[in-house]
This record gives structure tokens, sequence and C-alpha cells, in this order.
């Protein structure tokens, strides 16, 4: 399945990046130019759509390393409906303390910066 | 099991996953173990092109094949990169630490070794070998 990565950021400055497909190391920097978009114009959050993700290889976790240093360690980031072996990933290496997992969009919870 | 000879580049990942998916679904594994073992496979894969064939300037092949015993399925990726050593690599760090405190490397050997059973590296004849092993559950052992 192909990857694909689309910004869209809010006029409260929420960047939200829908990905879908296999992210791994031959398509992250596609995700990793969208972060640096999404960072170029200021964004104070960073919100990741993951339900369509069906898989994720530590070159997508290296992006989220990325998205950190590169915005501020302030930056809250969200991953909305990961699905389960994704998860299990995020939880055995430790990233799940460094985002927040939502397990549906909360509009009022994720929109008010 | 019929090998496959891929080009050592990151083009090939989406065939290696396919082969393995292949190979794990023929064998009975569970949705769980089927994408660990891939993860594990892809992530050496990955290095393999990065630091064996890119970083070292060097071009060449990645062999995949496979073998089914009645309770493991094994995995093994042959490549003729430099010789690279994945328990030498940059260990991913404290994975209790926030993620921006985080060296960038790492973590793809380490979902590797914890992804399957049993991991091997070899350097034989000139040739990397990475064996992956993994349990076939015995109620989803194939009778053939």
């Amino acid at each position: 399945m192909a990857f694909d990565a689309v910004l869209n950021l809010t006029p409260t400055g929420v960047a939200i990046i829908t990905l879908s497909g296999e992210l791994d190391a031959s398509v992250a920097d596609k995700f990793r130019s969208e972060i640096q978009k999404a960072a170029d114009q200021g964004a104070r959050r960073l919100v990741l759509m993951v339900k369509d993700l069906v898989y994720m290889a530590s070159a997508g976790l290296r992006v989220l390393i990325f998205a950190k240093q590169k915005m501020g360690s302030k930056v809250d980031l969200y991953l909305v409906e990961p699905q389960e072996a994704i998860r299990e990933v995020i939880t055995m290496t430790g990233f799940v303390q460094s985002v927040i997992v939502l397990d549906e969009y909360n509009a009022a919870e994720i929109e008010s910066v | 099991m019929d090998a496959l000879t891929l080009p050592g580049t990151l083009d090939s990942l989406t065939t290696i996953r396919n082969y393995v998916r292949e190979m794990g679904e023929k064998a009975g594994l569970d949705r769980k173990a089927l994408y660990r073992l891939n993860l594990a496979v892809d992530e050496i894969a990955t290095n393999i092109v990065t630091h064996g064939y890119e970083d070292a300037g060097l071009e060449g092949d990645i062999v995949i094949s496979s073998h089914f015993q009645p309770s493991v399925l094994t995995i093994q990726l042959e490549d003729t990169s430099q010789e690279y050593n994945p328990y030498k690599l940059e260990k991913p760090g404290d994975l209790d630490k926030p993620i921006n405190e985080r060296p960038i490397g790492g973590l793809g050997v380490f979902l590797a070794v914890r992804g399957v059973d049993e991991f091997r590296y070899e350097h034989v004849n000139g040739r990397n070998l990475h064996t992956f092993m993994v349990k076939i559950p015995s109620s989803q052992t194939q009778s053939s």
C-alpha cells in the first residue's frame, strides 16, 4: 500500500498530518518534509492522523524524534487512532511517553492550543 | 522455498515485505507475529542498504530466502555489502528518555532482535548472513 502524508494547518496553528499506507525508510523523507513545512509555518502542535497507516518502521520513529527536535520539546505531539501493531512499537520503544495517543479525534482537546 | 535476488536499494523494501508476508501467511503466523517478523527483516534490510552499501559506496544485491520446518519459519537475508555487525551499531539509548533527548540511531536493530524468537548474524566467505527464526504455533502448523 503506497505511502502518503498530507499536511493541513489550522488557523490556530495546529499542524494535522494524515498518514496512510506503509511508512518505511524509502518514503520517510516525504513525512519528514511535511514536518519541516509545519515547523517552518510555526505550528504550535502536531497531530498525526494514523488510522490508515498500516506499517511503520523505525525510519518513521526517527521522523518523530526529528519533529520534537525541530519544533521544540514543548510542542505536543498527538497520535490519533494508531493500529494495534503500531501502538505496540510505540510502547516497546518508550515513545509512548513522548506522544499523546488518542483513540479518536477530539477536536475540543486538539484544536484549542 | 524460492529465493529472491533484489537490488540492494531502498526500493526493494516493499518487495521484501511482500515476500515475508507471503511466507508468514503460509506458515500460519498470527497477525502480530507476522508484523513483528516483517518489521525485523525490513529494519535489517534497511541497514544493509544504508550502512552496508550506500555509506560504504558499494553496490550489490540482497538475497532473501525462507525455510519451513514443522515448528519454525526461518527467513534469511544474504548480501555482499561491507562487513557490518548489527550488534556493534549504535545502541538505541535509554528507552525511558524523552524522544527529543535520544540518539537518532539504533532503534532498527532493537526492533529486529525483539521481533523474532531468534536472530543471528554471521559473516561467511565475504557475505553477510542475517537469520530470523519465528516459532509457528503448533495448532496452526500446516499438515502438508
